[in-house]
């Protein structure tokens, strides 16, 4: 039992393998690290746990007044010195190795962190900004950046409101996204992805109510994969349809994380809209479920704002209507 | 000797007791008043830190939404590291260091005092944000610019900058009278290098308070003027940097690390000869490595900026690395003291131990984070969580244990029951490692600290249900030591006034002290003069020379 919590624990010590060129070196770098700082560890329990049970108290003589000596101050101040300047040598070369920028990056992407979401404009040469790709996020849904296997990737980290910071664990890397005074350089991430995967990411600094929720994704893919993940992107993409209203419109408000009402009613078979106040500083929405199936989602937005959602006819019944970022905030949609 | 003159009359002044704590200027009631107060406040955040373990425990919202997690691990930390390990350990030095010393009170009681007071309006004033809509939420290290006007409207976070330069001020008017007591109070014959270990780190502590705490405190008022009256030192949108608030934090924040560590190591200095019945190992070594600590704490403050992209890494990364060599000396004079000792296993002597083991935990993930490839992936992780609670509370938190124990029947005349100090013991030492270890682990696999929930599918379940149910261990451990202290308080065992067989002139004076502490004092030929007067015949006889670096041999 102790030897699999033993074993469990030295599994959970290693980090999630990386799949960057870069993080590879971290990889080597953190594992070293670990080594030299599990026998500092393993040397120093032990020597306290055997003397404290070799030397205990048997008699009540008094044991050897020995105040010092200078060779062994001497020896030991050596040790970690050696230790630590080792470290710091492997540490530096590593830095300088992974902080090698790349000439002609394969994609540059401008990475917004706002709260609480992420907004990835990949930036083209065409000097045409009708027809750049940005991926927005939302609290809810991450947004998801693809990229291509094996080539420099550079983001150019920007925010406008207050500090993020753009992290992916399997890339063991993060990089704070700070909002600079003018003339003032953002900061730049750059990284060679090495597998085509999945990765998840998050905002690793903490920036206000739905810090946790700032989530992402890197997909990682081929070339040409990703040129018809743009060309998709560019072709269509276009915006739901909006539906006629034809049953009313239903009013909804949410402040200090709650709704103002626990009951809304609406006619079935008839598209209606719902005009929704969010009175907080920060993201709420309305949802519609029936049982765990969401059958509307509206549009999460932080306050003080109003937002009309335009919802399709619903079948006769009991629904819940839910704040999909506060799963607390519900109420009863009735339908009939 | 001369002392006892000083003693003024008890008899003409007959003050009812709450009148008598309310305005005492005595160091060792203004001790007292400052553990008593410190307890409180960790009890309080202890509850803080309850509710987050408790969110934290599966995935989902389920006890708090959002804000009010995010307000109560900003109270957490803020509580614990300013309302309660500093002025925990100042409430040692203030009852422990005149008398370690030979002095009848602090250099300056009425200021002592006052230092005092300050604690509990500024404690009470952070707290108090809770009753006007709500408490400060933007972490203890309260980032700029979402500790701006724009980003934190509610006037919590204006409480929190009052309050805790309420308690800069105590902590910089506190410094003062340590400095002047360690330098001029001192009786005679204790010259610097005679001085206990303790008295050495708070003089070293109490330097660093007052060459660092300004600096927050200035940051701190420019940033109330950047929230009230539009100034413009933080906010990017008017030319302000939001990276200079973390460098005035971290240039304080650093400094305040060690201000919190040196004062435990020095409690630990205290013990750790007492129940080995040894000297400490390497005396002059260990008072330079404290100042070299000292020192390079200085030069170390942006190792917690590496992810911001705006400091220059190479500096500051060997600067962090560099502290880990005095650290060890400490650890390596520490070892050799166990060495060939005769160890008894009394409580306080336990919680030292507990300290040794758990600081160095705490030591080794610091020098990993000091690589900044290696900070780059584990920087605002659970890692970190991980690391800084093995310092603080593995360090610093098991020093303040061992020092209520150790120190319990000098300030009483009892000593606290040391079966149940034992239980006490396991059940924190057992429920720190199951609260905080497995955040290490947490923070390698990438969940990032300060979040208020985390997805089923992350794979971070099980452990942060492990942690949680330690932290629940850690708060069951107050009830045996909160029963202690109070049937103790009435009924304990009347021990005399040097139990521990101590060395220091503490424990040459009555239990607990007369007003200003001594009616005489022994001769202090060495820093162990207590152990030396105990030992006059042995030195006699049996050949034990005076204790003392000069009187040493290998």
């Amino acid at each position: 039992m102790l030897a699999l919590v033993l074993l469990a624990t030295a599994c959970g010590m290693i980090p999630p393998e990386p799949h960057t060129k870069e993080a590879k070196e971290v990889f080597w770098l953190y594992n070293v690290v670990l080594v030299m700082g599990a026998i500092v560890f393993v040397g120093v329990e032990g020597f306290i746990v055997y003397s404290v049970i070799r030397y205990r108290r048997r008699d009540d003589r008094l044991p050897t007044q020995v105040h010092g000596n200078n060779l062994v101050e001497m020896i030991w101040t050596a040790i970690p010195t050696v230790i630590v300047l080792i470290l710091f040598v492997l540490s530096t070369l590593t830095l300088n190795s992974i902080s090698q920028a790349a000439t002609h990056p394969g994609v540059t992407i401008e990475v917004e962190g706002k709260q609480w979401s992420w907004v990835f404009h990949y930036l083209d040469e065409d000097g045409d900004p009708s027809n750049d790709v940005i991926v927005q996020g939302t609290a809810l849904d991450g947004a998801n950046m693809a990229l291509p296997v094996g080539e420099p990737v550079k983001l150019i980290l920007i925010s406008h409101d207050v500090i993020h910071s753009f992290y992916v664990p399997a890339f063991l890397v993060k990089r704070d996204v700070v909002p600079l005074p003018e003339g003032k350089a953002p900061n730049e991430l750059e990284f060679t992805v090495s597998e085509p995967g999945t990765y998840s990411g998050q905002c690793a600094e903490f920036c206000g109510d739905l810090h946790a929720r700032m989530t992402f994704t890197v997909q990682a893919m081929s070339r040409a994969d990703f040129d018809k993940w743009i060309a998709a992107i560019r072709a269509g993409e276009t915006p739901a349809p909006s539906v006629p209203a034809g049953g009313g419109v239903v009013k909804v408000s949410a402040k200090n994380t709650a709704f103002d009402t626990k009951a809304l009613e609406a006619a079935a078979g008839q598209p209606f809209k719902i005009e929704f106040t969010n009175d907080d500083s920060f993201d709420h929405n309305v949802g519609i479920w029936k049982g765990s199936e969401e059958v509307f989602r509206g549009e999460i937005f932080s306050g003080p704002a109003t937002k009309t959602y335009d919802v399709s006819g619903l079948e006769a019944g009991e629904y819940t209507f839910v704040c999909d970022v506060h799963p607390a905030m519900n109420g009863t949609l009735t339908v009939k | 000797m001369a002392t006892t003159a000083l003693t003024p009359t008890s008899e003409g002044y007959r003050r009812s007791w709450v009148i008598e704590w309310l305005t005492t200027v005595d160091h060792k009631k203004i001790g007292i008043l400052y553990i008593v107060n410190s307890f409180a406040f960790f009890f309080a955040a202890g509850i803080l830190a309850l509710l987050v373990r408790s969110e934290l425990a599966v995935p989902g919202l389920q006890f708090l939404d959002e804000r009010t997690y995010n307000q109560a691990f900003t109270m957490h930390g803020t509580i614990m590291i300013f309302l309660f390990v500093v002025p925990v350990l100042s409430g040692f030095a203030n009852y422990i260091v005149p008398l370690q010393l030979g002095a009848p009170d602090m250099a300056f009681p009425r200021i002592n005092a006052l230092s005092f007071w300050f604690l509990p309006l500024g404690g009470l004033l952070i707290f108090s944000g809770y009753l006007f809509g709500g408490a400060a939420a933007e972490g203890w290290t309260l980032y700029t610019p979402l500790s701006g006007g724009a980003y934190s409207t509610g006037v919590g976070t204006d409480l929190w900058l009052i309050g805790l330069l309420l308690v800069g001020t105590a902590s910089i008017l506190g410094s003062v009278n340590f400095i002047a007591t360690i330098f001029k109070m001192r009786a005679p014959g204790m010259t610097l290098f005679r001085m206990p270990i303790l008295v050495w780190t708070v003089l070293v502590t109490a330097t660093l308070i007052l060459l660092a705490t300004p600096v927050l405190a200035a940051g701190m008022i420019a940033l109330f003027i950047d929230r009230n009256y539009g100034g413009s030192f933080f906010d990017p949108n008017t030319g302000g940097n939001p990276i200079l608030w973390q460098h005035l934090f971290w240039f304080f924040g650093h400094p305040e690390v060690y201000i919190v560590i040196l004062p435990a190591m020095g409690v630990v200095s205290e013990i750790l000869p007492v129940f080995t019945r040894r000297p400490l190992f390497g005396y002059r070594a260990f008072v330079f490595a404290t100042i070299a600590i000292g020192l390079l704490s200085f030069s170390v403050w942006a190792h917690h900026m590496f992810t911001t992209g705006q400091v220059f890494l190479p500096f500051f990364s060997f600067m962090t690395a560099l502290i880990a060599i005095p650290t060890g000396v400490k650890m390596f004079n520490w070892l050799a003291t166990l060495w060939r000792g005769s160890i008894v296993f009394a409580t306080p002597m336990l919680f030292a131990l507990g300290f040794l083991s758990m600081f160095l935990i705490g030591g080794i993930s610091g020098v990993m984070l000091s690589a900044p490839p290696v900070d780059f992936h584990l920087q605002d992780t659970y890692f970190v969580v991980a690391h800084l609670h093995y310092v603080f509370f593995g360090g610093s938190v098991f020093g303040v244990f061992a020092a209520t124990y150790y120190w319990f029947p000098k300030m009483t005349g009892r000593r606290l029951n040391e079966p149940l100090g034992k239980v006490h013991f396991w059940m924190h030492f057992i429920g720190f490692n199951v609260a905080f270890f497995p955040q290490h682990i947490l923070g390698i696999q990438g969940m990032p600290r300060r979040v208020a929930d985390y997805s089923p599918d992350a794979g971070w379940t099980l452990l942060n249900l492990v942690s949680t149910a330690g932290a629940f261990l850690i708060a069951a451990s107050v009830i045996p030591f909160l029963v202690n202290v109070v049937a103790t308080f009435i009924n304990g065992e009347r021990v005399g006034d040097d139990p521990w067989e101590g060395n220091t002139l503490e424990w040459a004076t009555s239990s607990p002290p007369p007003p200003y502490n001594f009616d005489k004092l022994p001769p202090i030929r060495s820093e162990r003069p207590v152990f030396d007067l105990r030992h006059k015949h042995d030195a006699e006889h049996a050949g034990v020379e005076p204790s003392g670096p000069e009187g040493g041999h290998a």
